[in-house]
């Protein structure tokens, strides 16, 4: 039986392809949308559009489009106009449910109760409200997955990432949650990368396969004009690929914090990662705090992306 | 050619000991500043005085400031023992400090050797910022300074902050941002360059007399790294500020924004590093960067270092 999965996320290239690769691995039950890469209208337009692609049936649930605090930091200078500039998609096939992305995140937890995996690959608006209305979330989750926060160098900023700084105050409140987290920071997702040999083997298949050559494309265009990377990051994969074949990532425990005060380092997730020695006496060095994340230190860099490219491949043959 | 003139402002420290001595044989050191940090000032410029006892260095020697500018005291390092300085047995030093203060020690070897001086400050950075503050002429005459503290990663006193800048933020603070050239070499790189048990027994294999006082602190340093982090090397971090001036090849920097974080709740003492672009903070295309200020280092070739640094230490009698 296939795993229970909820992705809430802002479509978005790396969004697409972590879409497309969920639906045919997991039992996905839902996709909600969030500010981010785009406003919510055109991740929810997007996320629609590419389900349309691959003739799924998913519901689409809208979250917010905005932080609980201050303004939305929008990223179109690697996505493009549209949020998913580069690719020919259909329009959607469906409209959003009616419900709010909260009310639907706390619905299907509820009625899957300790099986559902959720997912979080753009601002952590939707979940973080979730937990304040509904405080047995926290119990009915199995998990979480996260692709966001960085360990080492930034993108937005020289030590934060898009997805955290996005909003800072949800992140904090997920991080806190007391659920067990899976996480996969930029240091790492951006080593993740789809090249030339990958998109010609795509190329080679059929419309899906061809639309995530597209995808693949203009993504790594973009990431070579604005941080002089040479290929295309499938970073929310990352968090999806390893639930269903773990000899890709290597995990480590660590403690996680999300900084909110300074200005400076605001959306920095703060990770201890000082060799520590478990009871040595180190006075007036600031202890290690309890492990919270399950963060990724090391990929099978080629395995994921053919893992990917095997899987969209595999749309446009008979099952 | 000419040595390249160098101040050291320090808080020795068993990294501290090993740079001076290195720099002493390979530059022209014209003086020694000591600082609060590793320990208390009494006892960092009693340590400072008798390693440039133990090595014959016939250089000036002023004691600075014994507490941070702004905050309190984040206490003693753990990793030198309680004298700063422990593991050896080693006299105290006939010598005495200068009268003049630290600050004005620095100011004065500025003046002096106008555009040709490096600050090197492998310490918590309070003497130089005060100097700073006291002579704002300082901007010219220093030629670069060059720092131990920080980290482009992981810190030590917490996880985000080194030591050096915890130990007082507002002075890192005022250096980085004050317009001087800074080179910075942080835990990244000093973290996996140091002193391994094979190092230690070649010193002390030599017979030499310095050797052999350095192979013993070695000794007692490594042993608190491993109790402390687990490690299996004595890291030499404040020796790598000195070493890119007598071979540029061993360690690569990078040319960007280096800031210092003051009032995060998880962050306060981090050195805020922009390495998202191969050209540093300079390229236009990246999102809320700052000018560069700073050659950042991010790569070492630790073995050849740590072997020149050996072949220093022998070279003493």
């Amino acid at each position: 039986m296939k795993p229970k999965l909820l992705i809430d996320c802002d479509p978005g290239h790396d969004d697409a392809v972590a879409i497309l690769y969920a639906a045919r691995h997991f039992d996905l039950l839902g996709i909600t949308t969030i500010f981010g890469n785009q406003t919510v209208d055109l991740t929810t337009r997007n996320a629609l559009r590419v389900l349309a692609l691959a003739g799924l049936a998913t519901p689409v649930a809208r979250g917010f489009d905005r932080p609980l605090v201050g303004e939305a930091p929008l990223a179109p200078d690697t996505h493009g106009a549209s949020g998913l500039d580069g690719v020919e998609l259909p329009e959607p096939a469906a409209a959003p449910i009616d419900l709010h992305a909260v009310q639907f995140i706390i619905d299907t937890a509820s009625r899957h109760r300790g099986e559902l995996t959720v997912a979080i690959i753009g601002a952590h608006t939707n979940l973080a409200v979730a937990l304040r209305l509904e405080p047995r979330l926290a119990q009915w989750l199995r998990a979480i997955t996260i692709m966001g926060g960085t360990a080492g160098v930034g993108n937005l900023r020289p030590q934060a990432c898009v997805n955290i700084l996005s909003d800072p105050e949800a992140a904090h409140i997920v991080f806190g949650s007391g659920i067990p987290i899976r996480w996969v920071g930029y240091e790492t997702t951006r080593t993740v990368l789809m090249r030339e040999g990958d998109i010609a083997r795509l190329r080679a298949g059929g419309r899906v396969a061809r639309a995530v050559a597209d995808i693949a494309v203009y993504y790594r265009e973009r990431q070579r004009a604005v941080y002089g990377i040479d290929g295309a990051p499938m970073h929310d994969s990352c968090a999806i690929v390893p639930l269903v074949r773990p000899g890709l990532v290597r995990y480590e425990a660590v403690p996680v914090a999300i900084e909110l005060a300074s200005p400076l380092t605001r959306g920095m997730t703060v990770v201890d990662r000082r060799p520590l020695q478990s009871g040595a006496a180190l006075r007036s060095i600031e202890p290690r705090r309890a492990p919270n994340a399950d963060m990724a230190i090391a990929v099978d860099v080629q395995g994921l992306i053919d893992e990917l490219v095997d899987t969209m491949l595999a749309y446009d043959r008979p099952a | 050619m000419p040595k390249q003139k160098i101040l050291i402002d320090c808080d020795p420290g068993h990294d501290d000991a090993v740079a001076i001595l290195f720099a002493a044989r390979h530059m022209d050191l014209v003086g020694v500043t000591t600082v609060h940090g590793n320990n208390t000032l009494e006892n960092t410029t009693r340590n400072g005085l008798a390693v440039l006892e133990l090595g014959g260095i016939d250089v000036p020697l002023a004691a600075g400031c014994a507490e941070p500018l702004a905050q309190p005291s984040v206490g003693v390092a753990p990793m030198h023992g309680k004298g700063g300085l422990d593991g050896a047995d080693i006299a105290p030093p006939l010598r005495r400090p200068v009268a003049e203060h630290a600050v004005d020690f620095i100011i004065a070897m500025a003046e002096k050797h106008r555009e040709e001086l490096i600050l090197a400050t492998i310490g918590p950075e309070t003497n130089i910022a005060m100097a700073i503050k006291r002579e704002p002429r300082l901007r010219q005459w220093v030629r670069e300074i060059t720092v131990m503290g920080g980290s482009t990663t992981t810190g030590n006193y917490t996880p985000a902050a080194e030591f050096n800048i915890a130990g007082d933020v507002e002075a890192a603070w005022t250096v980085f941002e004050s317009g001087i050239p800074i080179r910075m070499v942080g835990l990244n790189v000093t973290r996996r360059t140091g002193f391994d048990q094979g190092d230690i027994d070649r010193m002390r294999a030599s017979g030499r007399r310095v050797a052999g006082v350095i192979a013993d602190l070695m000794q007692f340093y490594l042993g608190r790294q491993r109790v402390g982090y687990g490690l299996d090397i004595a890291p030499m971090h404040d020796v790598c500020a000195i070493v890119p001036y007598v071979d540029d090849s061993l360690l690569q920097y990078r040319h960007t924004s280096a800031r210092i974080e003051l009032t995060g709740t998880h962050t306060r003492g981090m050195t805020v590093c922009d390495l998202r672009h191969p050209k540093g903070s300079a390229e236009p295309s990246l999102r809320n960067r700052s000018d560069p200020n700073a050659l950042v280092a991010v790569e070492v070739r630790s073995r050849a270092l740590i072997d020149r640094v050996i072949d220093t230490i022998l070279d003493y009698a």
